[in-house]
């Protein structure tokens, strides 16, 4: 009798499943499966004929100096946004839980930003860095500050970190929302009885409020650690990668050499490695950051 | 450790996700369809000239049923849009039988476009082919017929087949400048590469504008200018050198190579500040505000150049190579109208697909997108263009140069370029010029990346090519 009710329940939540599963079999699994076929070939994207190389992209990922490149401003990106996007959203999470008045209009003043397209942020971005008709650069040379005009997107050393500076505006709206949601779940009990102790507000924050909202802190740096390492659309549209190789991430490298290089088997090949990296970094990240969290 | 798994399992289902995009074809968006006949109001036949070419064609239909194509170019240009539009459209009603349909071409991102469309099973069956070599390969593309290629002052071919139609003679390269601005400071165009460069530091000296302006951001402007120097200090040495790196007789630190590099730093200390982060889109606002004296750009500029300063008179000159010898790029090239194989293997869909590419380039129909898209016209018969004297100026330079070609990434054959290298090269340019690598460190890499390339794409040995 029970083998029979178990065995009628296993059908009823296969039916339930089915149809996810299904969707995410074809259209993310099967995919996945192919990409990893496709990394040890050479196919071009186009051709019917799909050659065999084995491990050859793979040896080239490790030998080019492009692929290095791509990694290390990808780490440089990830590692920039991941500290500043957390602590602009920490900061930005307190001002609106202690504003006494229009916290509304400040917490929607700044998600607004989240709620712009990558696409669409990279463009209003561009047009403020441009060096000759650019907001930036007009507004300096009107304060009289020529000297601190600089080609935000053509300067070399600029144009990474400028790029970053767009993501954390666009960012950390989101990660704001997650930080005010933990901060609103802290005691005030135990803020109070720490106030009674004579603990400084600094004291406070340290000792009570930062391990209560470590979980907020897991799940953003978790976040910002994902987009850091996939960024796309900003660089798509603000430097195309450029100038030179300077903001080349691997997301970018993959794209570039798969769709416009007609080097589909190689961009495979780095998307894959791509995977493993952020597993790995994933892995390490929730480790360390699970290992700070404070269950209540 | 379930909260980690989970966690865990999340990120490699997203990154999954994003992987997905590269492995298969059956994920990706497609574009819906936009008739010609939508956009009638564009056209530019009349009603008469309509009803005079259908009632002729009547009566000699080149199909035995309906026949239906799909049509797509590159169609980021308004003004190539809507010649494109009315040339579809008088055909349609020439030919009632045959129904061409404009799908859209997404223009900024053609090439990758045309990938997606073959992709999804939605490869048109006439397009505008600007990546020949690759689909003549994948066998996507099909052999035109001597009726079509005979209309061509020049064509190009792969083993004895030519698979394009050229729509307009390769852009030729030069100087566009401000004559009023010239001629209020007495400076003249110049004969010598030499004279050039004199003309530059006298515009730099003066001070109140830059000599050139360069839109580096894109790096394909950017070939613009290496394929001048590299047709000056390459090509004029040896004009098979790729076909020699392929055979490794020759490599990227070689001499010439390195004059490449060096010629265009020389040139490139009189761009506008702000130059490596300029699109080419805005390098026509610094010339219309008196911002930058000269630009170094194709004929496509001349268009642009009106629309962003309609009173501007504009002057044009092509640079001479530090030899004295006059090398610019002209002739048909390697893109043009193509057929797709699926097409040619219907009886039906061939004859109209034919037919409709010599009604394209049928005089009253090539004149207007050679007016409209300022292209150099390719075809034997003259459409008789009525152009801007800077573009007949223009035609009459690349008829009296020593020497014209494609850009060195256009050349067929064994001298074709892997797909990936000539990005690279700009961009590694691009860090020379910016000071972020010297030019022995820049050769050295292209070499280890060209010897990469040859690994799977090797003309000469036939790596790739089967």
């Amino acid at each position: 009798m029970n083998l029979t009710k178990q065995k009628k329940f296993d059908k009823v939540a296969f039916a339930f499943i089915a149809p996810a599963f299904v969707f995410f079999t074809m259209f993310i699994i099967v995919p996945t499966l192919a990409s990893v076929y496709y990394s040890f070939t050479s196919w071009d994207g186009i051709s019917p004929n799909v050659k065999f190389i084995g491990l050859a992209n793979y040896k080239e990922i490790f030998t080019s100096a492009r692929f290095g490149n791509a990694l290390k401003n990808t780490v440089i990106l990830t590692v920039f946004i991941s500290i500043v996007e957390n602590a602009m959203a920490l900061s930005l999470a307190l001002i609106v839980d202690n504003v006494r008045w229009g916290k509304n209009i400040f917490r929607s003043a700044f998600y607004i930003p989240v709620l712009i397209s990558g696409i669409v942020s990279g463009f209003i971005w561009k047009i403020m860095y441009n060096y000759n008709f650019g907001t930036i650069n007009s507004v300096l040379q009107s304060a009289g500050l020529d000297g601190l005009k600089q080609d935000w997107l053509g300067n070399t050393k600029l144009t990474l970190i400028m790029v970053g500076v767009v993501l954390v505006w666009k960012g950390a709206g989101y990660y704001m929302v997650i930080y005010l949601a933990s901060l609103q779940s802290v005691s005030v009990d135990l803020i109070e009885a720490a106030q009674i102790d004579g603990a400084s507000p600094w004291q406070r924050f340290r000792a009570i409020t930062i391990p209560l909202i470590s979980g907020a802190f897991t799940i953003n740096f978790t976040l910002s650690l994902i987009n850091g390492l996939k960024v796309f659309d900003q660089i798509n549209v603000m430097t195309d990668g450029g100038p030179g190789f300077t903001t080349e991430t691997l997301v970018y490298l993959l794209y570039k050499v798969g769709f416009n290089e007609g080097r589909q088997g190689f961009g495979t090949a780095v998307g894959i490695m791509l995977l493993f990296i952020i597993i790995i970094l994933n892995t390490l990240q929730q480790k360390f950051l699970r290992s700070k969290e404070v269950q209540m | 450790m379930k909260k980690k798994f989970i966690s865990t399992l999340l990120v490699t289902a997203m990154t999954a996700t994003m992987l997905a995009g590269c492995g298969s074809s059956s994920t990706t968006g497609t574009a819906t369809g936009e008739t010609a006949t939508d956009t009638t109001g564009q056209a530019a036949a009349t009603e008469t000239e309509q009803t005079e070419t259908a009632d002729a064609a009547a009566t000699d239909s080149i199909v035995t049923e309906p026949t239906e194509l799909t049509l797509i170019f590159a169609d980021g240009d308004d003004g190539y849009k809507t010649v494109m539009n009315a040339i579809v459209d008088r055909f349609n009603a020439t030919y009632p039988d045959i129904t061409v349909t404009i799908e859209p071409g997404n223009g900024g991102a053609y090439s990758e476009f045309l990938k997606t469309k073959d992709s999804v099973g939605e490869f048109p069956d006439i397009m505008e082919m600007r990546d020949t070599a690759v689909y003549v390969r994948a066998g996507k593309i099909a052999p035109l017929s001597e009726d079509i290629t005979s209309l061509f002052k020049t064509t190009t071919e792969f083993d004895g087949s030519v698979y394009t139609a050229p729509m307009a003679g390769e852009n030729t390269d030069g100087i566009f400048y401000n004559k009023d601005y010239f001629d209020k400071n007495g400076f003249t165009e110049p004969t010598t590469y030499d004279e050039f460069l004199e003309l530059c530091q006298k515009i730099k000296d003066k001070g109140d504008m830059s000599p050139l302006v360069v839109g580096g951001q894109d790096i394909w402007h950017m070939g613009f200018w290496f394929h001048k120097a590299y047709s000056d200090q390459v090509l004029s040495q040896d004009a098979d050198f790729i076909k020699h790196a392929y055979e490794g007789t020759k490599d990227f630190s070689d001499d010439t190579f390195k004059a490449t590099f060096e010629e265009l730093k020389t040139i490139m200390q009189y761009a506008q500040d702000g130059w490596a982060s300029t699109p080419d889109a805005q390098i026509a606002t610094f010339m219309a505000n008196d911002m930058s004296a000269m630009m170094f750009s194709g004929t496509h500029m001349v268009a642009q150049l009106k629309a962003a300063a309609p009173d501007m008179n504009i002057g044009w000159f092509p640079i001479p190579s530090p030899d004295g010898k006059m090398r610019l790029v002209g002739g048909a090239g390697i893109s043009g109208l193509a057929m797709s194989t699926e097409a040619a293997a219907d009886s039906n869909k061939k004859a109209a697909a034919e037919e409709f590419i010599k009604f394209f380039f049928e005089s009253k129909n090539y004149k207007e997108y050679c007016e409209t898209m300022s292209a150099i016209p390719t075809t034997v018969n003259d459409p008789q263009i009525s152009a801007e004297p800077v573009f007949v100026e223009i035609m009459q330079a690349v008829d009296d140069a020593d020497e014209i070609g494609p850009m060195w990434n256009g050349r067929s054959g064994e001298n074709e370029l892997p797909t990936d290298f000539r990005n690279f090269t700009y961009k590694t340019l691009i860090e020379v010029l910016q000071g972020t690598r010297d030019i022995d460190s820049a050769t050295t890499e292209l070499n280890k990346t060209w010897q990469t390339s040859m690994e799977s794409f090797n003309p000469v040995t036939g790596v790739g090519i089967e």
